[in-house]
């Protein structure tokens, strides 16, 4: 299953740690060195389709204040996600390869 | 802007709104303090960015019913290479076939006539008179083509409405048992 980058960098950045919405923003811009900038509703678009599916779910904070909901992997995501993983090593290292012996 | 940002958060399907708009509207708020030191053109960009994903959002998420249930389906748009496929649940009502073959029996009596009266023309380019310059400026030109968008975007809407709003949506929502014991 490829999964675009932009959810991706979602999944990378709850992989760390639980993060709320704008600290999953800031987390991606500067995973991605300020290449990729998503807009809140893209955010929420991919947040709401990982929950359905349950790669991720909600992170109860005890001192959640209304409107900062965190989210967090479940072992499903990570092991998703961890085959995604996988799938780009090789694929780098095929492409490295292949450049590699291009150029020689 | 973050007026703009909640009323455009009513683009939304209502269930949507009421699980995410709350959370949404807190980052838009965080963002909007974010990048209020910023110079005007990083904020324009930025507003235009938040605007077009919310924009996108909900006309993303009232295509959903249209995306098939699987998960591949579901995220299409966000995996490479997704597909578009129909809900398993989801059906079109058979009033909706009907329009359609309408319109394409229409579509071909049309293009049947057309046909027949371009062969019934003699050949040959008739005598053309002096061609003046149109008279027409940019900003009407603008004023149509906003109205027109507008326009397209308002039966869009509508269609995509009355398609959510049809059939077995509705039956889903219906509660025979509550139905049976308010009866009583």
């Amino acid at each position: 299953m490829e999964l675009s980058e932009p959810v991706l960098l979602i999944l990378l950045s709850l992989a760390e740690q639980p993060r709320h919405g704008y600290a999953i923003l800031q987390d991606t811009e500067r995973m991605s060195d300020g290449r990729v900038r998503l807009s809140t509703g893209t955010l929420y678009g991919a947040l709401s389709r990982l929950l359905e599916d349950k790669w991720i779910e909600r992170f109860k904070e005890q001192d959640r204040s209304r409107g900062r909901q965190a989210y967090r992997l479940t072992d499903e995501g990570r092991r998703n996600l961890q085959t995604e993983v996988s799938r780009l090593k090789h694929l780098a290292r095929l492409g490295a390869l292949r450049v590699a012996s291009k150029e020689t | 802007m973050l007026a703009l940002y909640r009323l455009m958060l009513y683009l939304y399907p209502a269930a949507y709104r009421g699980e995410y708009g709350e959370e949404m509207l807190e980052v838009l708020s965080q963002v909007h303090t974010e990048i209020r030191s910023t110079s005007a053109l990083d904020r324009a960009a930025c507003a235009a960015r938040e605007a077009g994903g919310l924009l996108c959002g909900a006309l993303h998420e009232h295509l959903r019913p249209f995306r098939g249930a699987h998960v591949r389906g579901r995220f299409s748009f966000l995996f490479l290479g997704g597909r578009v496929a129909m809900r398993s649940e989801f059906r079109f009502p058979k009033a909706t076939v009907g329009l359609m073959l309408v319109i394409l029996a229409a579509v071909m009596f049309t293009i049947e006539k057309a046909k027949a009266i371009s062969a019934s023309i003699p050949h040959g380019n008739p005598p053309v008179g002096h061609i003046l310059p149109a008279q027409i400026t940019i900003l009407p030109m603008l004023l149509v083509a906003l109205a027109s968008a507008i326009g397209a975007g308002v039966i869009g809407w509508a269609i995509l409405f009355a398609l959510r709003r049809s059939g077995i949506q509705q039956l889903s929502e219906m509660n025979p048992s509550a139905d049976e014991r308010s009866a009583k």
